[in-house]
């Protein structure tokens, strides 16, 4: 298919015809206090469309902070399952960060490893995806260290890119080339030359200052670098509160309880979780094996850029800095990198160790 | 070298602590420092940009900073109160630590930022401050500065709050608590929450439901507002922690003002004064009893 472009007007009578057709339609939209979330609108202007970093990724409309798994009763015969449905009504995600939209597919590979998880699969089945090519955050930005960029495309089904006073709007997936096809009246033919030049000034204009982590050397260094001193020396302000993991992107620990709703029924759920807290990894005899916040805030960077990259080729990470900016007591994660990157870099005090 | 490096290098030095508790300058803005050679000193900073109480990292959840030895902890006025409650409550003893005060003139409710301390950027519980000159405190660094800017916004939002009707609060903090997603971020980082096992992490029986769904987020705010009640040390560091943005200062501090009506106390940072959730006096007030 040709690249496309879309105005303003158009992706206000997108969103117009998409609500008149009963699909939710999700975009960055400010809160009552101000900030911005990801949420339903039901008209475009309501979207703070590429303007502020929602507080919260993605990952809530495919893995929510609580879902049932199934409900139970007792009596009668014997005890009644009653499960949930795992097939979703039409989702569209308009003006995702490229840093969002990429973490999603990242989870994919975990999510559908040695089980298939339906509830993920059947919302991801159900969900379009189109993100915005990102104007940057700040400091704490550093997708282009992990591989991406703020014009990466990645889990993206349709990609639009600021153009002018247009967007560009390149279609990356086949469910992408579906849904554009399905709206082709919102869309208009783009030309070529003007198409490349407003790709490359945004990817330019927002990866200006990113931190160069080579990736592979600090996954070197984890894979010897459990018992470093490190992980003591930054641990120390960090409270275990979980911040970080519940806006990330790619953390996607949950646990399950079952909650008894009256005496004979109750509920199954799944609930966000994180290797933060304490009671994560706590055993009913009491013992930790993850005895203080050390091990556990080393066992956050190590799935993240040894653990999840060994088993699925890729970091658990996508830059986007919402760790850095949730921490109330200043753990930075780019900060962290940037130390192992010193200790691993050759010639470096670690280099004998490893 | 400023007056608080100075002293942090002294006692250091002289092994008076193992540890120093401090601000430093992070990459974004200032944090949470601990020095353990003299020689570091330098690092400790203290301007409006440090929001961050500190008294948390005394409490003895925090197995990890125990092999630093005895510690030294930098404390605004306001954080004094928060150790002033660890000692009444028994969970450290005043030998046990030194305190560094440092005189406030307000601070920033995000320490992030680079703006003046103005009546916007100012942390809600800095005006109308009456703490600004630390008490506690072994040795009080720095001269007093002009008091914070901005009025007390947060007790005018308590009473319209609390002039709205029933079904306007209910819909009010059903809304806020809707974002909650249960990560315990207000819980780890309150220097008051210190419990081995909180009830919130009893299973057998499980008294509150961990889900974050509207009852299970309704049982967890309301139970952690009354653990509080008459031992919150103001510092406001859940709200600050929390990563939804959930004003959870105003339920601590419309549960301050209820204690304050009814038991004629308020926490402060002297702690032979008992708190009333741990004492009972003949002149109570009782005719809620039936």
């Amino acid at each position: 298919m040709n690249a496309k472009t879309i105005t303003i007007a158009n992706l206000t009578a997108l969103v117009d015809d998409l609500v008149a057709s009963g699909t939710c339609v999700t975009a960055p939209a400010r809160a009552a206090g101000g900030k911005v979330d990801y949420r339903p609108i039901t008209s475009f202007p309501e979207a703070a469309f590429n303007t502020e970093l929602p507080r919260r990724s993605l990952k809530e409309f495919f893995l929510p902070p609580t879902e049932p798994l199934f409900s139970w009763r007792l009596g009668g015969p014997g005890i009644r399952i009653s499960e949930v449905t795992t097939s979703f009504a039409p989702h569209v995600i308009l003006g995702a960060r490229p840093c969002d939209a990429a973490a999603v597919e990242i989870l994919d590979r975990v999510m559908g490893w040695d089980y298939r998880d339906e509830l993920w699969f059947g919302r991801r089945e159900a969900t379009t995806i189109l993100s915005v090519a990102c104007p940057g955050v700040d400091g704490s930005c550093f997708c282009t260290a992990t591989g991406r960029g703020p014009e990466s495309s990645r889990g993206s089904d349709v990609m639009l890119t600021p153009l002018g006073d247009v967007f560009l709007a390149d279609v990356v997936t086949p469910k992408g080339e579906t849904f554009v096809g399905e709206n082709a009246k919102r869309f208009d033919d783009a030309r070529g030359a003007a198409v490349t030049d407003g790709a490359s000034r945004t990817s330019n204009a927002a990866a200006v200052g990113q931190p160069k982590l080579p990736l592979p050397e600090v996954q070197r260094w984890l894979a010897h670098g459990f018992d470093h001193e490190l992980w003591s020396t930054i641990a120390l302000a960090c409270h275990g509160c979980g911040a970080c993991a519940s806006v990330c992107p790619t953390c996607h620990c949950f646990d399950i309880v079952d909650e008894p709703e009256g005496v004979l029924s109750g509920t199954r759920r799944r609930n966000w979780d994180t290797c933060q807290a304490a009671r994560f990894t706590v055993h009913a005899s009491g013992h930790n094996p993850r005895a203080d916040q050390a091990a556990r805030l080393r066992q956050r960077v190590m799935h993240k850029f040894w653990i999840y990259p060994s088993r699925f080729g890729e970091v658990l990470c996508t830059g986007c800095g919402r760790c850095a900016r949730a921490c109330s007591a200043g753990v930075d994660l780019p900060e962290v990198l940037r130390t192992i990157t010193a200790l691993a870099a050759p010639g470096g005090p670690e280099e004998a160790a490893v | 070298m400023t007056q608080l490096q100075e002293l942090a290098r002294t006692l250091l030095s002289e092994a008076a602590v193992g540890v120093v508790i401090g601000w430093e300058e992070g990459p974004r803005g200032a944090r949470p420092a601990f020095v353990t050679d003299p020689a570091r000193a330098d690092r400790l900073i203290f301007d409006r940009r440090c929001t961050a109480n500190l008294a948390t990292y005394l409490s003895p959840r925090r197995t990890h900073l125990a092999p630093l030895g005895k510690a030294a902890v930098v404390v605004k006025g306001c954080d004094a109160r928060a150790v002033a409650g660890l000692i009444r409550e028994t969970q450290i003893r005043r030998e046990d630590v030194v305190l560094i005060g440092v005189r406030c003139g307000g601070v920033l409710a995000d320490p992030a930022s680079t703006a003046p301390l103005t009546a916007d950027t100012v942390a809600d519980r800095c005006p109308g401050c009456q703490a600004r000159e630390p008490g506690l405190a072994d040795h009080v660094v720095g001269d007093l500065p002009p008091a914070p800017p901005g009025e007390a916004t947060r007790d005018a939002l308590i009473a319209r709050l609390d002039a709205s009707s029933p079904s306007e609060r209910w819909a009010f903090w059903m809304r806020e608590f809707s974002r909650c997603v249960r990560c315990n971020a207000c819980r780890e980082v309150c220097p008051m929450c210190f419990c081995e096992r909180c009830v919130a992490d009893k299973t057998q029986p499980q008294w509150l439901e961990s889900s974050p769904h509207p009852r299970g987020n309704l049982a967890w705010h309301l139970t952690r507002a009354l653990h509080q009640a008459g031992r919150c040390a103001d510092c406001g560091e859940c709200a600050r922690a929390c990563p939804a943005g959930i004003p959870l200062g105003l339920l601590n501090r419309k549960i301050a003002q209820i204690v304050a009506e009814r038991f004629d106390y308020r926490t402060g940072d002297d702690p032979s004064v008992p708190a009333p959730i741990g004492t009972y006096s003949l002149s109570d007030r009782q005719e809620f009893i039936l």
